[in-house]
């Protein structure tokens, strides 16, 4: 190989060091005019009347838009299903959701009038939290239950929905009570995850305009096939129709997932006929969109030797106040909280709850991390009182190449017990320097999702090559990955290959930018897209002609030759998941006994990734993701006070600074091909995230006696749990 | 609106303008197309909105248009003026110190501004300088290398 | 997010004309220097204000000079400005580091010293080692100027002493004290404690008490008794103790995202023993 492998510079490097990268933000059509939005101050209410009169007179305003003067129109979205309205209609479920969109001439006017906005509301009783509204005698969000969108990589299953049960996971195998029953050791504790917000820097933003019939919209979203969807729907659109073109993504982490503002800004442009911009502030952004809460309840039970014999996991997430993605996640949160091991007996119960709290969707991890952290320190914990090495006890357990951790889905595609050495030899456990703690983790997540994707290679005249692919280029690095890809396979320089991406007026369809499928899926169907070129000039010139010459021999002047490929739930990509994401990452950590503050002074990390076709980009995949695990695990949490957020802001939700960054790191790559991508590639870009906040908790643990079981990590709780009496957990 | 007359140099092209009093200096670049300063927290927390205000690095998001006045702001755009990347934004391809990019134009700045007042820093001395700036993909190591990276290049 | 209301620029050239136009202005205008906290405020929409009175620009309000055993700070001097002037780094070395970190470079580089103390947000650095200092405003009025410790121009949460028609003109800290201190905990943007000590150590023992204050727990700064420190030894543990005790005693903390109150107390004993304990590395 000439190119795949090689750390070549990224492509969009020069345009995003000199500031010319285009994002949606920097755009402007002509015409365009400026939405602001006006938002709910109340948890849960029923909207009496708006007072829209004052916001009308602002000079420059064009008009006020409320959910109920757009009668004719469903103004509901969802991909799993739709019931998240654009704007409330009759009722609000949350503080911060949007009631009122001002379209004006300027930014100003439309802020200034957005305020103005007066809503006479009839309070109703909230649920705050997801424990209290699972049980009897909640106020109940959505008492008219609309029907699932039946898509089958999204959609399930689970128990009846009734109450406030947004989404279910059960299932299991074995006889659970008996081996509970049986073991030498049983532990039992419940852990707490936070809520999070991605804080991806650019801040959700779409302009949307209709043309000539069709809805255009140049938007941040990480899925615009998607965003297309819930368009066509909202304005009963054809496919066609709907043009959702995404430039550069100032950051997606999952967090830009499906449809965000999109619907308002064409809302906007429906009603006055006017290109409009939708610009959220950060405030706005986290009033958008979380990650789910989740309170874990977990036990595992163990022979004396060692052996895990069963668990059992209880979970209820935090899913806020409309479905969003909460029924994929808890779906995935079952799947990957017992972790990779041989367990002859597991049960699994999540369920996902409403409340009047800001909607839950994807963040990167999405379900894996606020699983983990239970599984992981119960296997720390266990090992402490089993008196067994905790590398040993996972070895014991972990599963081996090829095999099984789901009955039925694809076995495991990595050599966990070789990363698990490499990643304890890097933290050279378990020997911690004096006063620190080690702590160290795994985790497999089913990747890939539903792994439909389509290609389309372009032939040019002068012996130049084009793709279009569907895939958002989020910082990921797919343009450069996509174009050595192309590159390789078409025996092309870098300089001779380009990528067109992510307008779905343009390029083919792909199902997501998502769950670290890029590499793999998308990479697959541009082979196949190549293979089709390459097939098509053997038919027009003979096999090993250049298809410089096949195109003018065929078309004598200009022309070019086209290939598509796709991936599709067929043949080796029928078994589920496609490929599987290991997360395997560790730290070496201090505590200042005093206050409490921990510092993670090394981290380490173990890149499973089959093949890595840009070493350079896996490595700030890896620590970029490893780092925003050290966010979730040391500070970031997003804090109710009563009914409304706390810290809806970049100043009290903090995350990661350069100063938090540990003194060593170090981000192995194990190499293997043995995923299903490209030259044995897999995924990359969350592994690392997921067992990070079991790992700090635990070296924190084996420095103040006793294993936290709740997250962030903040100086104060710290603190705290060295102070308790308690035994351990 | 009030607005004010200013004399200013915009990346080195002096120009008089009116300006709203109550105009952001992020909002009068970007108008002008002047789009590499991004605005993301508001704050003045993140950083992402750096540019250079007399040398030193300011928050465009919240200083007033007006203070260009009688001074000279330089953006990530002016960097390659003479047709060569500045020795950051090259150190900053090589180190791999870039992901999405949004951040990218306020780090570069905010280390330019750095190098130029201390050519030779610690560690130590770019991590406390870049603390005020949050870059959420990276995990700032390589961007802490690219600024050292760069002052050695500055030094040759 | 966020666009001020419109507003009228004034530049005065002089002190005096400024003086002026806040007498003739009143509540409608705000002094503005580095606008770091105020641009802020009115971009969140907290405060509005008709009129803007720039100081920046007025040549008597600039510059840092040493004379007379005291440092004289202009109100238009940078954080920025604090953390790099010669004479700061050799007089007072514990202020310029505290300069240093204060909130990031750009907030440094705008930001006034000055403006900072005149906002009065609680959770600030530079008041707590001004105050242990001795340092003084100097505030100028229609009626002629005045000047206060700073300990009394601070009142409480954004709430000074500074009259309608008074600016604060300069700064002026006491130089050639024994070794100053700050030492700080934080969490989020800004500081949850800070406690600067100021004292002297002769042959590792303290001569006679250190002046410990604690600063961002409270409204205002807080002085902390530290007797007990008078004539102990650095590694006097009881005598930490003690002053850590009595530290967290003299602060009333309230519950907030840097910490509960319990813990802020703790914290503050921790950070009065450490302030003190650095005075033996200065």
């Amino acid at each position: 190989m000439k190119v795949a492998g090689q750390s070549v510079p990224r492509v969009d490097g020069p345009a995003k060091v000199t500031g010319r990268a285009r994002y949606a933000l920097d755009l402007t059509v002509p015409g365009m005019t400026h939405g602001a939005v006006a938002r709910s101050d109340r948890a849960h209410a029923r909207i009496l009347s708006v007072d829209t009169g004052e916001a009308e007179a602002v000079n420059g305003v064009l008009e006020v838009i409320t959910g109920a003067s757009l009668a004719p129109l469903d103004l509901r979205f969802g991909h799993v299903v739709r019931d998240h309205p654009a704007l409330a209609v009759d009722r609000v479920l949350y503080h911060g959701e949007p009631v009122a969109l001002v379209v004006a001439e300027t930014r100003r006017a439309a802020e200034r009038a957005a305020r103005l906005v007066s809503v006479d509301y009839e309070d109703l009783p909230a649920v705050m939290d997801a424990d209290e509204a699972l049980g009897e005698g909640a106020p109940v969000l959505h008492p008219e239950r609309i029907e699932r969108t039946k898509d089958e990589g999204l959609d399930q299953g689970g128990e009846a929905l009734v109450g406030n049960l947004c989404a279910a996971a059960d299932f299991g195998w074995g006889d659970v009570d008996a081996a509970l029953a049986a073991a030498d050791l049983v532990l039992e504790g419940e852990y707490r995850y936070p809520m999070l917000y991605g804080y991806a820097m650019e801040p959700y933003n779409a302009i949307a305009s209709f043309e000539e019939g069709s809805l255009v919209v140049y938007s941040t979203a990480q899925h615009p096939y998607m965003v297309r969807e819930d368009l066509a729907r909202i304005f009963a659109l054809p496919l066609a129709r709907v043009r959702v073109v995404v430039p550069y993504v100032g950051g997606g982490y999952g967090s830009k997932s499906y449809t965000k503002v999109e619907p308002l800004a064409a809302l906007g442009a429906y009603v006055t006929g006017r290109p409009v911009r939708v610009a959220l502030s950060v405030e706005e952004s986290i009033l958008t969109t979380r990650s789910d809460g989740a309170r874990v309840r977990a036990r595992s039970a163990f022979a004396a030797d060692g052996t895990l014999l069963a668990r059992d996991f209880d979970v209820v997430m935090d899913s806020g106040a409309y479905t969003d993605n909460s029924p994929v996640v808890c779906a995935k949160l079952a799947n990957r909280c017992f972790g990779p091991y041989r367990i002859g007996a597991v049960r699994v119960r999540v369920r996902s709850a409403f409340t009047n709290t800001v909607p839950a969707s994807s963040l990167r991890g999405f379900g894996a991390p606020q699983g983990n952290l239970a599984g992981e320190l119960q296997m720390d914990d266990a090992a402490d009182r089993l008196g067994i090495d905790a590398l040993a006890l996972r070895l014991k357990n972990v599963v081996r190449p090829g095999e099984e951790i789901l009955p039925g889905k694809r076995g495991i595609d990595a050599d966990l017990p070789a990363d698990l050495d490499l990643l304890t030899t890097s933290l050279g456990w378990p020997n911690a320097p004096e006063g620190r703690g080690i702590g160290f983790g795994i985790s497999a997540s089913d990747a890939g999702a539903h792994p439909t994707s389509v290609a389309m290679v372009r032939l040019h005249a002068d012996g130049s090559a084009s793709a279009a692919v569907g895939a958002t280029e989020l910082g990921q690095g797919s343009r450069t990955v996509l174009s050595q890809i192309l590159a390789e396979q078409l025996g092309l320089p870098m300089e001779k290959v380009a990528i067109v991406a992510a307008d779905t007026g343009v390029t083919p369809y792909e199902r997501t930018t998502g769950a670290s499928r890029t590499t793999a899926l998308v990479g697959r169907s541009l082979m196949a897209a190549c293979a089709d070129a390459k097939r098509r000039v053997a038919e027009l010139a003979g096999e090993g002609a250049e298809f410089a010459d096949a195109i003018k021999a065929f078309f004598g002047a200009g022309g070019e030759i086209i290939g598509v490929g796709a991936v599709r739930r067929h043949g080796e990509f029928r078994k589920m998941p496609p490929f599987w994401e290991i997360g395997c990452s560790g730290v070496v950590a201090a505590v200042d006994a005093e206050t409490g503050r921990v510092r993670v002074e090394q981290l380490s990390t173990v890149g499973d990734v089959g093949f890595a076709i840009n070493p350079a980009l896996v490595h700030g995949q890896d620590l970029g993701a490893a780092t925003m695990g050290l966010g979730a695990a040391l500070s970031e949490q997003l804090v109710y006070d009563g009914q409304t957020l706390a810290n809806p802001n970049v100043v009290d939700y903090r995350v990661p600074r350069c100063s938090d960054i540990p003194e060593r790191l170090d981000q192995i790559l194990a190499q293997r091909q043995d995923g299903i991508g490209p030259y044995g590639a897999k995924g990359a870009g969350e592994g690392t995230l997921n067992p990070v906040g079991a790992a700090v908790a635990a070296a924190v643990g084996r420095i103040v006696g006793r294993y936290p079981r709740e997250l962030p990590l903040t100086p104060e709780r710290v603190w705290r749990l060295a102070q308790t009496e308690d035994a351990r957990v | 609106m009030s607005a004010t007359t200013i004399t200013t140099r915009i990346n080195g092209r002096e120009q008089t303008l009116r300006v709203d009093n109550a105009e952001l200096l992020l909002d009068l670049l970007r108008d002008r197309g002047l789009t590499g300063a991004k605005p993301s927290c508001e704050m003045e927390v993140c950083g992402a909105c750096t540019v250079q205000l007399d040398g030193l690095p300011v928050s465009a998001c919240t200083t007033l248009a007006v203070e260009l006045d009688g001074r000279s702001v330089e953006t990530v755009e002016h960097l390659d003026a003479g047709g060569e990347l500045h020795p950051v934004q090259q150190a900053f391809l090589e180190r791999s110190a870039l992901q999405c990019g949004f951040c990218t134009p306020g780090m570069v700045m905010t280390a330019k501004a750095l190098l130029e007042s201390n050519p030779q820093p610690t560690r130590d001395e770019v991590t406390h300088w870049l603390e005020g700036s949050i870059c959420r993909c990276t995990g700032y190591e390589p961007i802490v290398d690219a600024v050292l990276t760069a002052a050695q290049k500055m030094a040759a | 997010m966020m666009l001020p209301s419109d507003f009228e620029l004034h530049r005065p050239a002089t002190v005096g004309e400024a003086v002026a136009l806040r007498a003739e202005l009143g509540e409608a205008a705000a002094l503005y220097a580095g606008g770091t906290e105020l641009l802020l405020a009115m971009k969140l929409g907290v405060l509005d204000y008709e009129h803007l009175i720039d100081l920046k620009r007025i040549a008597g309000l600039r510059g840092v000079t040493c004379a007379g055993g005291e440092l004289r700070i202009g109100a238009a001097v940078t954080h920025r400005e604090l953390e790099t002037h010669p004479d700061v780094v050799r007089e007072l070395p514990g202020l310029a580091a505290l300069e240093r970190a204060v909130a990031n470079v750009r907030v440094r580089a705008a930001g006034t010293l000055a403006g900072n103390l005149a906002f009065a947000e609680p959770h600030a650095d530079p008041p707590a080692l001004l105050v242990a200092l001795g340092a003084r405003v100097v505030l100028v009025g229609g009626e002629g100027s005045r000047e206060l410790a700073l300990e009394d121009f601070l009142v409480g949460a954004y709430e000074t002493e500074l009259g309608e028609d008074e600016l604060i003109e300069a700064i002026v800290v006491p130089v050639g004290a024994p070794g100053a201190v700050y030492r700080k905990f934080q969490v989020l943007e800004r500081p949850a404690v800070g406690v600067a000590a100021v004292g002297n150590l002769v042959g590792g023992v303290f001569d006679g008490a250190p002046t410990v204050v604690v600063g961002a727990v409270d409204e205002r700064p807080v002085r902390v008794g530290a007797e007990m420190l008078d004539g102990a030894a650095l590694d006097d543990e009881g005598a930490f103790a003690a002053l850590a005790e009595a530290a967290a005693e003299a602060v009333e903390p309230v519950d907030d995202l840097s910490g509960s109150e319990d813990y802020k107390r703790h914290l503050t004993g921790v950070l009065a023993k450490r302030a003190v304990q650095a005075l033996g590395d200065v």
